[in-house]
């Protein structure tokens, strides 16, 4: 029979350990990782680390099909310590997974390099409700409806992009939403600008979006920002959020947003209409182009039309 | 109308993005003619001479947006999602 150090011993020779700052370093860089985290649902609960899935040991046979379909993808293992998870990646190697890594000192050592945790806060029932047809999707489900609650997203402006954006976020249970805007709403916005109310003309446009998304969804943390970006605030405002969307109507601030996310590394949605025609595309910092790529300089003021 | 349909697509990539799924829109234009009622595709590449991103890049920080700002300023101001277009036009 066989010791659990020498099982121990077996499965570090064909299971490479990694320190939690390396593994955080590669999921910052948008490595495609799968975490799994071992213990208990229980402990899981209590603190872990953010997109990580819970399989249970005892399940991991039965679930991890379920939840890494291919198995030349790099899954990261963890459990308190770091000794269940070598065992459990054993198996894993076994079961065929060819690239398996075991977290070198757990969760603990996590925790204590100072990295981040998440800590599953129990839903309410009202919310179990609201958000009870995206548990249905798979690609969202529980983990990820507590994700949107957690994200924070920042759009930049309130006007006919910003308006139905606001609209579906809000309802989508996106846990924060800025809102950056400095016109107050005006009779001619109405025929598009959905967010905003006949009774609104001549408030702040961020205010009749307050309430409106509010009135929506009152989970959604609103942060009215009644203000123009600028070269002086963006770099200040945008680093608290997770995402950027931008829905403004000029050159400027679309260069402006274009080169203070690529510096501060944020993904902008970007979005435009002119007329019959509309565009979107994403700004993801060094995964893709950015709006200099097509277009280095903003055009003379002459060409823009009007 | 038309903002609806490009600010919704917007608001769902949003939510791939945070969400980690799907294939975003990363490196591809999406536009749209409601006229014509027709989604077409553009794909776009990295610039290596980019200002911004490219090998050896010149604007390093936001010191470009004090000096020009009134250079590409727009004259339109709070209804008009207007300017849009050269940029769509320009993709095609």
């Amino acid at each position: 029979m066989k010791t659990l150090k020498e099982m121990l011993a077996e499965a570090r020779e064909v299971i490479p350990e990694e320190d939690p700052a390396e593994i955080e370093r590669r999921r910052a860089a948008g490595e495609p990782l799968a975490l799994i985290d071992v213990r208990d649902p229980d402990e899981y609960r209590d603190g872990h680390i953010e997109d990580a899935t819970n399989i249970s040991r005892g399940f991991l046979e039965f679930r991890i099909g379920g939840a890494v379909g291919d198995p030349s993808t790099p899954v990261v293992l963890y459990c308190q310590s770091g000794l269940r998870s070598m065992l459990a990646s054993k198996v894993l190697k076994d079961l065929g997974y060819s690239n398996v890594i075991n977290l070198k000192g757990g969760y603990q050592k996590w925790v204590q390099s100072g990295l981040p945790v998440v800590r599953d806060v129990p839903m309410t029932p009202d919310q179990v409700q609201r958000y009870s047809r995206h548990f249905l999707l798979s690609q969202v489900g529980d983990k990820g409806q507590r994700k949107l609650l957690r994200s924070k997203v920042l759009l930049i402006g309130a006007g006919g992009l910003g308006s139905p954006t606001a609209f579906y976020l809000a309802a989508a249970g996106v846990g924060t939403l800025g809102i950056m805007d400095g016109d107050v709403v005006d009779i001619t916005n109405l025929q598009r600008q959905i967010l905003h109310t006949t009774a609104d003309i001549g408030k702040p446009k961020v205010e009749s979006a307050t309430r409106t998304l509010k009135a929506l969804n009152p989970d959604v943390n609103i942060i009215a920002l009644p203000t123009r970006i600028t070269v002086d605030n963006v770099m200040d405002i945008i680093k608290d959020y997770d995402l950027i969307v931008d829905g403004s109507d000029n050159f400027e601030t679309r260069y402006l947003m274009n080169d203070a996310c690529y510096l501060a590394g944020k993904t902008n949605v970007h979005g435009s209409i002119f007329q019959f025609e509309g565009m979107a595309t994403v700004f993801a910092p060094n995964k893709g182009p950015c709006y200099r790529c097509l277009y280095p300089t903003p055009p003379p003021p002459g060409l823009v039309p009007s | 109308m038309l903002p609806g349909v490009i600010g919704t697509i917007q608001a769902t990539e949003a939510v791939k993005l945070l969400l980690g799924i799907g294939d975003p829109l990363i490196g591809r234009l999406l536009t749209y003619d409601a006229l014509g009622m027709r989604f077409r595709e553009v794909k776009l590449r990295r610039d290596p001479k980019c200002p911004v991103c490219g090998e050896s890049p010149t604007i390093r920080d936001l010191s470009i947006h004090r000096q020009t700002s009134d250079a590409c300023a727009t004259t339109e101001n709070g209804h008009g999602e207007r300017e849009g277009a050269l940029a769509t036009t320009a993709a095609r």
